[in-house]
């Protein structure tokens, strides 16, 4: 009941993201191309948030636990990685935006791709791991 | 770690789905510990030993340093 409820949760959490991407697209006007990249970067994270809850369907169908010891270790780690991840991109993003890009990004530019940055090192190193087993 | 589950399972004729099922955890739990390629909680081994009829000791063959 437990794992059927996180689910649930899951499933609500991934519609609000894309309801809120496609609000915010809709209300943007002209896009440009750094928009694109985040928008982008957003949709492949609901994508693998949609592989890991489609994961935990299939084995709660079966009725096998939705996430177990191994899977909750999983996720410690990933959260660790991204956590690094979240801090290393706040401290570097702003010196490679500026010579790369050639602007001084803002406090919320900053705060977007640390979001996104750390949410999708969360999310491919609990993949890998999950494949790898540990 | 080497560990005895699949000649166990092969006795008790119990599929990985089986065995994942009577201990509570994912099957691919089941699937990355026979290939050692995950280390369980000594809870999770006592569990497997016991669905096993069978202790930890005789379940997991540990490398003597």
């Amino acid at each position: 009941m437990k794992g059927k409820k996180e689910i649930i949760v899951s499933i609500v959490v991934v519609a609000g993201v894309l309801l809120t991407l496609f609000f915010y697209l809709m209300s943007a006007g002209e896009i440009e191309i750094n928009q694109i990249v985040l928008v982008g970067i957003a949709l492949i994270l609901v994508g693998l948030a949609m592989y890991i809850i489609w994961d935990r369907i299939r084995n709660v169908q079966k009725g096998l636990p939705g996430k177990d010891e191994r899977t909750i270790t999983l996720s410690h780690k990933a959260g660790y990685y991204g956590f690094m991840a979240a801090i290393w991109s706040a401290v570097f993003s702003p010196m490679i935006i500026n010579p790369l890009f050639g602007y001084e990004p803002d406090g919320g530019d900053v705060a977007a791709i640390v979001v996104l940055v750390s949410a999708f090192v969360f999310v491919v190193s609990y993949l890998y791991l999950y494949r790898k087993g540990k | 770690m080497k560990t005895r589950i699949k000649e166990l399972r092969a006795r008790y004729n119990l599929t990985q789905e089986d065995l994942a099922r009577k201990v509570g955890v994912r099957r691919e739990t089941i699937l990355f510990i026979e290939k050692g390629n995950y280390n369980p909680s000594l809870q999770l081994a006592h569990d497997i030993a016991q669905a096993l009829s069978t202790t930890i000791d005789e379940l997991f063959l540990f490398d003597v340093k």
